[in-house]
């Protein structure tokens, strides 16, 4: 098999010449170094106190040097974004290395004896590893941390000091080497191996018979969280955690451009399309997708934003607080006048940084941003209420008013449970006040009680883990996500026995509505945005194609002539909103009948075959049997069909996770 | 060819040696001899000059510290390319979600700029090399040894501290990997 990259053509590159001043200050410094080295190798052996002593004027003057020099700032664009503070860095190297005394080698030799090692990744501690205690700088000690943390801990040949050492850090240790490659700091991978993301386990929508089963309601869901914690696994190279995979918030994390109705007497029109299904041949699907209207920029109400940030040790990490910091300012610029922003954070005690303020006033909402430093425990409960207390007071009626939380989701809600946060949301949220999550960070992010919280309290819930899903999220679709133009959207269907056998909602799983609380305006549900698109698919089998799962009911004929109003439609679409500023619903229906029927999958408009692709893709990663048989390839050739414009690359980046879900599924 | 420096020192053992008993000359020489080594290695792993620099520099100080713990048993090129990596890799990761993030942004910046062609270019040895770069360190390294560095398999082992075996498996990991990573969009259509 040829390759269609040649290796070799590594070796044809020109490196750049070193930057001679650089290059002659380093060998100065470098001749510095050696000549003190030589000087203080005469007085090694002292304690551990002097020792710590010692590495913290080291770590201040490093890291003063470092700072002055802009090496921590040099190379990439870096420079322009980074924001690493300061306390936080040295506190992180003196915490980082007091939690590891035992780790001070004789010098990096050992890396070279090559006698110790055995074969594949597993090296035992090269003999005489552990040496007399002597003055270690940082930057060895570092060196050698992380060469060992490439190996395996090795299992009896040790002396019973070396363990209790090597215990100090017994994660590092054995920390794969995808976790520990990916660690944005070096604490970070210990703390993943051992926290994971919790993430609410569901079954997957099961076929139904239409003859016991013909109405089927579920609740819109614009959330997307579930696509970049999809993306973020395959871009470690593992494929993602089935449970984790919500297959309607991969399909909605797209926007589609369905059509619009020609007035604008509904907030958004309805499409409905019939299809064979592409990895099944004897079933259909039905594809019903939502297109809302846009709210004009000049006519969309005034926000009132609440930012409750967490500002808790845990957020202390460059894709948490940092990265925030940078989301905040893009959305920042998509404000005007009209909008007020609000800040508290939580953290040991919740506390407001700034009182509702004008969104022109770049200035002082920076300043308070920039301000923000991570430390202490979190705890949310507080934090809420305060948020909520600020949101009531710069109140704007008939305008957005919203409490925006961002949290990598280490919530300590104290004495009350999940339950009871739940509770106070569902009673602000009937003020007229919603909640938007933003989740940040990985390793203990509750996925779970993210989704909760956004689910009751009218919001989104969305996982940012790159400055440009914070992009997407907050500014493109601010309009979206910010101005809601239907609230509490509810879909019943209801199919017709006498053409359908059996059917299938694919995604919603966690959105399920009790039949009949489609009606009860008292119930809750999805948002729909400005400008968004919704999509649902529903795989059906006709009756009498092969691909029936249920027998027939030995029974069933008379019932069947009963429900059977000599229809030859499929079934019939109900759908319930709400305007943002009513309590009453409205309804919208359409019969699903044969007309809609486009005969092929290429019938379909590109947005529809797309949504199916990612559809199979996030059911495939879900390992649903419906797909087992379906080829990531054809998901790919299916997916790679129905581009489009992509004018921001998301399409594209949907083909190489599906190329790498390929890979690593073998 | 590209690795002929890394390989040159007949007097690097016996330099080494001296300069890990203190003999401030012969560490000057030996660095004299190895900083664009050094640089090069760098600047293959970090993918651009600047950060090249800065990681030269580092190692520069992280040698004089440590040549007294040198041993003459051990090959000094292979410490050598050791304690690049390990520098190198301090680095990225600290640095490492910064930097995903900052070329995320820079990539879409310029996705939208020129209106959906991608960010890669189309040399394809860049396109390549930083492919290479977004692999699973063990199987970046592995493959920048051998294919970039032009190190034998065994010696790649010495210095990544495993079994030949492994290297070998890492790179047909790696390129296993590549085939996806490097196949555009634009191929599956046609």
């Amino acid at each position: 098999m040829t390759d269609e990259f040649n290796l070799d053509s590594l070796k044809t590159m020109t490196p750049p010449q070193p930057d001679a001043r650089k290059r002659d200050i380093a060998l100065r410094e470098a001749m510095a170094v050696f000549d003190d080295e030589k000087k203080c190798s005469a007085t090694q052996g002292s304690g551990f106190g002097v020792r710590l002593m010692a590495k913290l004027q080291w770590s201040w003057s490093k890291t003063m040097t470092a700072l002055t020099k802009g090496r921590l700032m040099s190379g990439t664009a870096i420079a322009g974004i980074l924001a690493v503070p300061l306390a936080g860095y040295l506190a992180f190297m003196v915490m980082n290395d007091g939690a590891r005394p035992g780790l001070m080698g004789s010098g990096p030799m050992q890396f070279a004896s090559d006698e110790t090692r055995n074969s594949d990744d597993i090296i035992a501690a090269p003999k005489g590893y552990l040496p007399e205690p002597r003055v270690v700088r940082e930057a060895e000690e570092r060196d050698q941390a992380t060469a060992l943390a490439d190996y395996a801990a090795p299992p009896a040949p040790l002396p019973s000091g070396a363990a209790q050492r090597l215990r100090s850090e017994p994660s590092m240790l054995g920390a794969p080497q995808a976790l520990v490659g990916d660690g944005s700091m070096r604490l970070s991978p210990s703390v993943e191996r051992l926290v994971r993301d919790r993430v609410e386990a569901f079954e997957t929508n099961g076929i139904r018979s239409v003859l016991q089963d013909p109405v089927s309601t579920f609740s819109i869901d614009v959330d997307t969280a579930s696509y970049a914690l999809m993306r973020r696994a395959l871009m470690e190279g593992r494929l993602p955690d089935p449970d984790s995979v919500r297959v309607e918030e991969l399909i909605n994390y797209f926007s589609y451009a369905y059509p619009l109705p020609a007035t604008r007497e509904t907030p958004f029109g309805v499409n409905v399309a019939v299809a064979p299904t592409p990895w099944n041949a004897d079933t259909k699907l039905v594809h019903i997708g939502i297109q809302g209207f846009d709210v004009e920029p000049e006519t969309r109400p005034a926000a009132n934003l609440v930012f409750l940030i967490d500002v808790s040790g845990s957020m202390d990490q460059p894709d948490k607080l940092p990265l925030l910091k940078n989301a905040f300012r893009l959305l920042l610029d998509r404000l005007d006048e009209r909008d007020t922003i609000s800040i508290v954070t939580y953290a040991g005690n919740a506390g407001t940084v700034l009182e509702p303020t004008k969104a022109t006033e770049r200035e002082t909402i920076l300043e308070a941003i920039d301000g923000l430093e991570p430390g202490g425990s979190t705890a949310g409960a507080a934090g809420i209420e305060e948020a909520y207390r600020l949101a009531r007071k710069g109140m704007v009626e008939g305008g957005v008013n919203r409490v925006m939380l961002a949290t990598d989701g280490d919530f300590n809600v104290g004495a009350s449970s999940d339950d009871e946060l739940k509770r106070m949301i569902e009673e602000r949220r009937d003020d007229g006040i919603f909640l938007s999550v933003f989740g940040f960070g990985k390793g203990n992010y509750n996925d779970q009680l993210m989704q909760v919280l956004a689910q009751n309290g009218n919001g989104t819930a969305a996982y940012i883990d790159t400055l440009a899903e914070a992009q997407k999220t907050l500014v493109e679709e601010a309009g979206s996500t910010l101005f809601p133009i239907a609230k509490d959207v509810k879909i019943q269907v209801e199919f017709n026995p006498a053409t359908v056998a059996e059917y299938r909602l694919i995604g919603y799983e966690t959105r399920a509505l009790r039949n009949e609380d489609f009606n009860n305006d008292r119930v809750d549900a999805g948002d729909i945005g400005s400008g968004h698109s919704v999509t649902a698919i529903y795989e059906i089998t006709p009756v009498g194609s092969p691909a029936v799962m249920n027998d027939p009911l030995r029974y069933g004929e008379a019932q069947e002539t009963a429900t059977d109003g000599g229809s030859d439609e499929y079934a019939f679409l109900k759908l319930r909103y709400k305007l943002p500023d009513e309590t009453d619903s409205h309804l919208m229906t359409t019969p699903i009948g044969p007309e809609l029927d486009r005969g092929s999958i290429a019938g379909l408009s590109t947005d529809a075959r797309f949504s199916i692709a990612v559809a199979a893709f996030g059911q495939k990663l879900r390992e649903t049997d419906a797909v087992a048989d379906y080829s990531w390839d054809a998901i790919r050739e299916l997916a790679a069909g129905a581009r489009g414009e992509d004018p921001f690359g998301y399409r594209s980046e949907f083909l190489r996770l599906v190329g790498l879900a390929d890979v690593l599924d073998r | 060819m590209a690795a002929s420096a890394a390989h040159a020192g007949d007097g690097d053992q016996q330099l080494a040696a001296r300069a890990s008993a203190g003999d401030r000359h012969a560490f000057a020489r030996l660095m004299e001899r190895h900083y664009d080594t050094i640089h090069r290695i760098a600047w293959r792993w970090c993918g651009n000059a600047t950060d090249a620099d800065d990681v030269a520099q580092d190692v520069a100080i992280k040698l004089a510290r440590t040549i007294s713990g040198w041993r003459a048993e051990a090959s000094f090129t292979t410490w050598l390319y050791r304690i690049v990596l390990n520098t190198v890799r301090d680095r990225q990761r600290a640095f490492a979600s910064e930097r995903r993030r900052v070329e995320a942004f820079a990539v879409q910046a310029m996705v939208e700029a020129q209106g959906g062609e991608g960010a890669d270019g189309d040399d394809p040895a860049m396109r390549l090399w930083s492919a290479v770069g977004s692999l699973p360190e063990r199987q970046r390294d592995a493959v920048m040894l051998v294919h970039g560095e032009g190190l034998s398999h065994d010696e790649a082992a010495g210095v990544m501290g495993v079994s030949e075996g492994t290297v070998s498996f890492h790179i047909h990991e790696a390129k296993k990997k590549l085939r996806v990573l490097m196949k555009t969009p634009e191929d599956e259509l046609s």
